[in-house]
């Protein structure tokens, strides 16, 4: 600011384009703010090495941005010779030096440092209360190794690390115990097996005592991944005590502020929705529903939809009581917008979701119609990948199943029926005898209509009848015999007589406008 | 006083109303035909046999069937072919900087040379954290990136000035 006057002597010499002084001031002095804090932030990166080493760090004393080389970093066989020796100090610089291999970027030499024999040390080096930079250098070193595959994570638990890290998580060190979160999310992370074996070993109510309100950001955000990690992996799902135990405290977090935080805990609500109709009771008494709408529509957390349509799509996957919370929550209002959303991923988990709200009672079925889900609806079928065209087409079938013979007329007047006919080209087979299934069905309406005959020309007007009588030849047997079956009872002149018996329909004051619009477009 | 000629005025408004009720009535009525009358539900409504039309209710009472009379299509659960979050992760205290955090580049919005090389401050996609990236790997990786920043900044003058800082 003070240097205000001085910057708009300067400029008046130049000749610039369009260009307004007022503006690019600003935009130098934003420059200059975030280049300060891009150097501010590398520093406070590096803080770790400062305070916990006492020997010369290069890494935390050069300004240089883009070097993660050491000076003279440690062979293997020093580093070995160090965590093997018996002189605290020597451990220390040998841990961290194993730690810093372990931490690069490209190839850190896991199984190397497990082949030296190191693990049962870094093990031991756990439960020294003494030496906290030493407990901390091994605390991450062996975080870094549980990272890596199945067999990486499972030397770690073999040497002991469980138990050890378990009562880690009650150090007074801040980071310490977040270390021991971290490597424990890994374990858990690894499946359900090492996931129960947690479990059993008491994790969740040491993880759980670590939370209070001057708990830092960072380490909630390792907390609650770890947390979502106890909650993942099915063969078997989690034991439903630890989900009891650990709910309450998910559901705390999911009204949390930081994006990762949420984030996470939203994950973690969508694995424990994941399952059968128990399970995703459990989660729906909590009353967390209203939330993982709100998470779903906040505009500024844009990694917050996956996870709570997830979620959501999790819980209209259960019974009609559960959809119906889901509904109640407002769902239905934010589920057009994700289905126009500008990832493939969240359309189509948003088509799931719809059709699975489809596949329930006529009422909620009424509910896709008021709250205009039926448009988008169509042009995911138009528009849509193939993958969100495979979820909208079911929508479809399972709303012409479940839905009165109005909505299956409305469901025509939308486009739907053209929309479905134009994928009969598709090679998916499923995806076929689905298409043929809401064929079926909206016939059976028109029946009850007694307008079979004019659906079968309007079908034949979409360039239905050809694709039918194609698939007649598809290699598929069940396709073919679907295909077959159409045509036979609706499309097979010996047929009009039958049909004709329905005359009353003359008599019917359904031959109204309205109903007249249903079949022609 | 207000209100004995309030009830005055009131009553004669429901004298006029006396007539137009029955017109409505068999308005309602006509609307059966064209729409479906939810009226039908309410028992206030007038008995079936009342109304000479039992073509249209039964067509109506059609229309609210379900078509199928057969149990309610299956829900699908989750099929889990998409990637979610990382199962484990590796803790680096220095966080993958620059390109290696496989960010799309949005623009860039500032240079530096204070360590001894030209570096792009990066704008990234979808992120609020802008980070330094060296230029050479700039140049090859997003040259049109590149190109926009030093097009935005040219400058046609006398005195040769260094306008990134």
């Amino acid at each position: 600011m003070p240097t205000k006057n001085v910057i708009d002597e300067r400029l008046s010499k130049f000749k610039n384009k369009g260009k307004d002084p007022a503006k690019l001031r600003e935009k130098r002095i934003s420059v200059s703010v975030e280049l300060r804090k891009a150097h501010k932030n590398e520093n406070f990166l590096k803080r770790r090495n400062i305070t916990l080493s006492s020997l010369p760090d290069e890494e935390a004393l050069s300004p240089d941005y883009c070097s993660t080389e050491m000076v003279t970093p440690l062979s293997m066989e020093e580093i070995i010779k160090d965590v093997t020796s018996e002189s605290r100090e020597s451990q220390t610089r040998g841990c961290q030096a194993a730690r810093k291999l372990l931490s690069q970027e490209c190839n850190p030499p896991l199984k190397e440092i497990i082949n030296a024999g190191l693990l049962s040390r870094f093990v031991s080096f756990l439960s020294m209360d003494d030496e906290p930079a030493l407990q901390f250098e091994a605390a991450w070193a062996l975080t870094n190794i549980a990272s890596g595959t199945s067999w990486h994570t499972q030397q770690v638990v073999e040497h002991g690390a469980v138990t050890a890290f378990i009562s880690l998580l009650a150090s007074p060190m801040l980071h310490i115990s977040e270390q021991a979160v971290w490597a424990l999310g890994n374990i858990a992370g690894d499946g359900s097996a090492y996931r129960d074996v947690l479990i059993e070993c008491n994790v969740i109510p040491a993880l759980l005592a670590r939370i209070c309100p001057d708990t830092p950001v960072g380490y909630l955000r390792n907390l609650t991944w770890t947390l979502s990690n106890l909650c993942r992996n099915k063969n078997p799902f989690p034991p439903s005590s630890a989900v009891l135990q650990m709910l309450p405290s998910l559901i705390q977090l999911l009204h949390h502020c930081d994006k990762d935080i949420l984030s996470d805990a939203c994950w973690a609500i969508s694995y424990l929705s994941d399952g059968d109709n128990e399970r995703i009771d459990v989660v729906v008494k909590t009353g967390i529903v209203p939330r993982l709408v709100e998470l779903m529509s906040h505009k500024e957390l844009s990694v917050m939809v996956t996870p709570a349509l997830r979620s959501i799509g999790n819980i209209v996957s259960g019974s009609d009581l559960q959809t119906q919370t889901a509904i109640d929550a407002g769902i239905l209002n934010v589920l057009p917008r994700l289905m126009r959303h500008q990832k493939a991923s969240v359309q189509k988990e948003a088509a799931w979701a719809l059709s699975n709200i489809a596949a329930g009672p006529c009422n909620q079925i009424q509910q896709l119609i008021t709250c205009g889900l039926l448009p988008p609806l169509v042009e995911q079928l138009k528009n849509g990948d193939f993958k969100t065209q495979r979820e909208a087409v079911w929508a479809v079938t399972n709303f012409t199943s479940g839905g009165t013979v109005e909505q299956v007329v409305h469901l025509v007047q939308v486009g739907a029926l053209e929309a479905i006919i134009s994928l009969l080209q598709v090679k998916d087979v499923k995806v076929i005898l689905v298409i043929l299934d809401a064929i079926n069905n909206i016939f059976m309406a028109a029946e009850k209509l007694g307008e079979t005959e004019k659906l079968t020309l309007l079908v034949e007007e979409l360039g239905g009848l050809d694709r039918i009588e194609m698939l007649q030849n598809h290699d598929n047997d069940a396709v073919y015999r679907a295909a077959h079956t159409l045509i036979e009872k609706y499309f097979s002149d010996a047929d009009i007589e039958e049909v004709k018996v329905d005359t009353t329909v003359d008599a019917f004051a359904f031959q109204s406008p309205d109903v007249k619009r249903t079949f022609e477009f | 006083m207000g209100k004995k000629q309030n009830t005055k005025t009131k009553k004669d408004a429901q004298d006029t109303q006396d007539e137009p009720e029955e017109f409505v009535v068999e308005k309602v009525l006509d609307q059966l035909a064209w729409d479906t009358c939810p009226l039908l539900a309410d028992n206030t409504w007038e008995p079936e046999e009342n109304l000479d039309c039992p073509e249209l209710i039964s067509a109506f009472l059609e229309a609210q069937k379900n078509v199928k009379e057969k149990p309610a299509p299956v829900k699908r659960k989750a099929s889990t072919d998409e990637p979610e979050t990382e199962s484990k992760k590796k803790d680096v205290a220095e966080k993958p900087r620059g390109f290696a955090r496989n960010l799309e580049p949005e623009r860039i919005i500032g240079a530096t040379d204070s360590s001894g090389e030209l570096m792009f401050l990066m704008k990234w996609k979808d992120s609020d954290e802008a980070d330094l990236v060296p230029a050479r790997e700039a140049n090859t990786r997003c040259p049109q990136v590149v190109i926009s920043f030093y097009e935005e900044r040219l400058t046609w003058h006398s005195c040769p000035e260094d306008e990134a800082q």
